[in-house]
C-alpha cells in the first residue's frame, strides 16, 4: 500500500510468486501495474505493508534498514533504467564499487573488474568516465557491476528503455550469456517486447495482480 | 578510501560552485589573518618598545618597591649582591643598575616634570635602544654634568645640544636640590612618553642629586632570549629571596592583557565569519545532495550504508572548507611576506608613538594564529554538512532511484 497525501493506493494485491535460482524472468504490464513496486520489494528497497518476501529463507520484512542494506550488498545486483552509473567514477571503479563496499582487496577488485569489463566487451574502456561512453556501453558497465559482487539475483528495471533496438538486443544477449555461463538469476521489469521475447518466463501484472505467468519464448 | 575518493571527486564536480565557496572561505581567512597580523605586529612592537626602552626582561628591586616605588625603597648595597648572581648566570645576556626619581627640568624659556633616570652608560646601551636612538649630539660618555633628553622634551623646553638646563628634585631626605647641567644629546625612540618626559644622566650624577649615596633603585636584566626569562626569574627568586624579582609581564600587565584580549577577539571574529559561511556551505551541499538524489539512491541500493554516506558528505564539506582555509593561509602568508618591510604609518606617527609603536608596523603571524581558524573551520564544515547529510540518509532508496 502506498499513501500519498492521505490517499491509499494498493500497488500490489495478492501477488504470490516464486523465483527459482537461475531464472531469466520478465515482469511486464502496463504503467501502474506494479512492476517497479514488485521489483523494489524483491530488491529490498521497499518493505511490504502486508505479506512476506523471502530470499534464501530470510524474511525481508523482519530486517532492519541496516540489515537490508547489507543484504543488498551481499545478495543482490541492480541494473536501472538510465543514469545508472556513478558519474565521478571510471567504468572500472564503478564495477569495483560494490566489491569495495564488500571489503575485497584492491588488487583482486581490479583484476575482477577488468575481467568483467572484458566479459561485457568493454576491455580497454575501463578508465573512461560514464559521460564519455554511449548509453549501451554504460548499461553494459552496469551489468558488469551488478554481477561483480556475485549476487544471488540481478534485478533490472527497464534496462533497455533508453537504448536503440540493436544495442538493446546486444545487451540482452550479454545478460543471457551471463545467465547461461554463470547461472546468475535475472529478473526484469519491462514493457519492452524484445525483453519479453528473450525471457524464459514471463509474468504479466495488471492492477497489482498477476494476470499471467507463463513460459517465455526464450525458454 | 572509497569515501574520500567519492568526496574529493564530488567536490570538484562543479568547479565553479566549489571555487566560489573555496574563494569565500579563503578571502575570509586571509583577510582576518592579515588584519590580526597587523594588530599583533603593532602589539608586539609595543611590547618590544616597552622592553627595549625601559623594562628589560626582568627587574630587581628592594622589597616593598611594588607597594611604594619611591626613593626610600632602594638597593642599599648598590645592587652588588645581585650582580654576583647575574654575572655567573649563562641565561643572562646583560644587566645594568639604575636610579629612578622624579624631577623638574627647566630651561630659560620653559620647564617640565620629568622622570630622572640615572644609568651606567655602557651597560645601559646593551639593555635599551636609547644609545642607538641619539639623533643629535652624543650619548652619555662619562663627561660630568651632562644629560640626554628626548627630541620632544627639547622642543618643549626650546633647548638644543650644548644648552644649559637645571634639573631640580626632592632628594632622599625630602630636601629640594638642583643642578645645572648641559644637554649632551637628543634622542628619538618609538615611545613618545619616553621622549617627552625622561632625562638620562649618569648613575653617579643621579645618586649625588638624589642623595642616595651608593644605593640604586633597580637592576634591569636582559635574558639570552624571551624563552629563557622564566629560568632567569626562577634563579633570581631562589638566589635573591630578599629582593622583588619582576618579569616585564608583571611590570606591565596591561600589555599582556591586551595580547590576551586580541587572541580572544580573533577567535570571536573567526566564529562570526564561519557562522556566516556555514550557511553558504550548507546551502551548496544541500543543492548537491538534491541534484544527486538518484545517484545517492543507486549507491544506497547497491549497499552503501548510512554511515558511509554521511562520511562522504561530511568529507566533501571538509575538503571544500579546508581547501579554502589552505588557500586563505597561503594568501595571508604571502601578504605578510609582501609586507615584511613594514607598513609605512608615518602619517599617524605621533598618535602611534604615544602607544610605543614606530613609523612602520611589520605584520606578525605566529604558529598559534593558524590553530584557531583551522579548528573553527573543521567544526563549521562538520556542522554545515550535518543537515544535508541528514537529508540524504532520510531518503528511501526506492524513492531516490526513481528521482529525475
Amino acid at each position: 500500500m502506498y499513501e500519498t497525501r492521505g490517499v491509499s493506493t494498493r500497488a500490489l494485491d495478492g501477488v504470490d510468486l516464486c523465483i527459482d535460482e537461475g531464472e531469466f524472468t520478465a515482469i511486464s504490464g502496463p504503467s501502474g501495474s506494479g512492476k517497479t513496486t514488485l521489483l523494489n520489494l524483491f530488491g529490498a528497497l521497499d518493505v511490504p505493508t502486508s505479506g512476506d518476501i523471502l530470499l534464501d529463507g530470510e524474511r525481508l520484512g523482519d530486517l532492519s534498514p541496516a540489515a537490508l542494506s547489507d543484504l543488498r550488498l551481499r545478495k543482490l545486483g541492480f541494473v536501472f533504467q538510465a543514469y545508472n552509473l556513478i558519474p565521478v567514477l571510471s567504468a572500472r571503479e564503478n564495477v569495483e564499487f560494490v566489491m569495495e563496499l564488500q571489503g575485497v582487496a584492491a588488487r583482486e577488485r581490479r583484476e575482477r573488474a577488468e575481467s568483467l569489463l572484458d566479459e561485457v566487451e568493454l576491455g580497454g574502456l575501463g578508465e573512461k568516465r560514464p559521460l564519455e561512453m554511449s548509453g549501451g556501453q554504460q548499461q553494459r558497465v552496469a551489468v558488469a557491476r551488478a554481477i561483480a559482487s556475485g549476487p544471488r539475483i540481478v534485478l533490472a528495471d527497464e534496462p533497455t528503455a533508453n537504448l536503440d533496438s540493436a544495442t538493446a538486443e546486444r545487451l540482452l544477449g550479454l545478460m543471457q550469456r551471463l545467465n547461461d555461463e554463470r547461472g546468475a538469476t535475472f529478473l526484469f521489469s519491462t514493457h519492452d517486447p524484445l525483453v519479453m521475447s528473450k525471457a524464459r518466463r514471463n509474468v504479466r501484472l495488471h492492477d497489482g495482480r498477476v494476470a499471467a505467468d507463463e513460459k517465455g519464448p526464450g525458454a | 578510501m572509497l569515501v574520500l575518493r567519492l568526496a574529493w571527486r564530488n567536490a570538484w564536480r562543479s568547479p565553479r560552485r566549489t571555487g566560489i565557496v573555496v574563494t569565500a572561505v579563503a578571502v575570509g581567512i586571509a583577510g582576518t589573518l592579515l588584519s590580526m597580523a597587523v594588530n599583533f605586529g603593532m602589539l608586539f612592537q609595543m611590547v618590544d618598545t616597552a622592553i627595549s626602552t625601559d623594562l628589560g626582561h626582568l627587574q630587581l628591586h628592594a622589597a616593598g618597591f611594588d607597594a611604594d616605588p619611591g626613593l626610600e625603597v632602594r638597593l642599599r648595597d648598590g645592587g652588588r649582591a645581585s650582580l654576583a648572581v647575574l654575572e655567573t648566570s649563562p641565561d643572562v645576556r646583560s644587566f645594568a643598575r639604575r636610579v629612578r626619581g622624579e624631577g623638574l627640568l627647566s630651561s630659560p624659556r620653559s620647564r617640565a616634570g620629568v622622570r630622572v633616570v640615572g644609568v651606567e652608560p655602557e651597560r645601559e646601551a646593551e639593555i635599551t635602544l636609547v644609545a642607538r636612538s641619539v639623533t643629535a649630539g652624543r650619548y652619555l660618555d662619562g663627561e660630568p654634568r651632562r644629560v640626554l633628553i628626548g627630541e620632544a622634551l627639547a622642543e618643549r623646553l626650546e633647548v638644543g645640544v650644548g644648552d644649559k638646563v637645571v634639573l631640580s628634585a626632592q632628594n632622599l631626605e625630602g630636601d629640594l636640590t638642583g643642578e645645572a647641567l648641559r644637554v649632551a644629546g637628543l634622542f628619538r625612540t618609538p615611545s613618545q612618553p619616553l621622549d617627552r618626559g625622561t632625562v638620562f644622566l649618569t648613575l653617579e650624577q643621579s645618586q649625588r642629586l638624589l642623595g642616595l649615596g651608593e644605593a640604586v633603585s633597580e637592576v634591569v636584566v636582559v635574558a639570552e632570549s624571551r624563552a629563557r626569562i622564566a629560568d632567569v626569574d626562577a634563579l633570581l627568586e631562589q638566589r635573591l629571596p630578599d629582593l622583588e624579582v619582576r618579569t616585564w609581564e608583571e611590570l606591565e600587565p596591561l600589555l599582556v592583557y591586551m595580547v590576551d584580549v586580541f587572541d580572544q577577539s580573533a577567535l570571536l571574529v573567526y566564529a562570526a565569519i564561519f557562522i556566516a559561511m556555514a550557511f553558504g556551505i550548507a546551502n551548496v551541499l544541500l543543492m548537491t545532495v538534491f541534484e544527486r538524489t538518484r545517484e545517492i539512491g543507486i549507491m544506497r541500493a547497491m549497499g552503501l550504508g548510512r554511515a558511509r554516506l554521511v562520511a562522504t558528505i561530511v568529507s566533501e564539506s571538509l575538503i571544500v572548507t579546508l581547501g579554502g582555509v589552505a588557500l586563505g593561509f597561503l594568501c595571508a602568508l604571502l601578504g605578510v611576506w609582501a609586507l615584511r618591510d613594514g607598513i609605512d604609518l608615518s602619517l599617524f606617527t605621533d598618535g602611534l608613538r604615544e602607544l610605543g609603536v614606530g613609523d612602520r608596523i611589520v605584520p606578525v603571524l605566529r604558529q598559534s594564529d593558524f590553530t584557531a581558524p583551522l579548528a573553527v573551520a573543521v567544526t563549521t564544515a562538520v556542522l554545515a554538512s550535518a543537515w544535508p547529510a541528514w537529508r540524504a540518509v532520510r531518503q528511501r532508496p526506492a524513492d531516490a532511484v526513481r528521482h529525475t
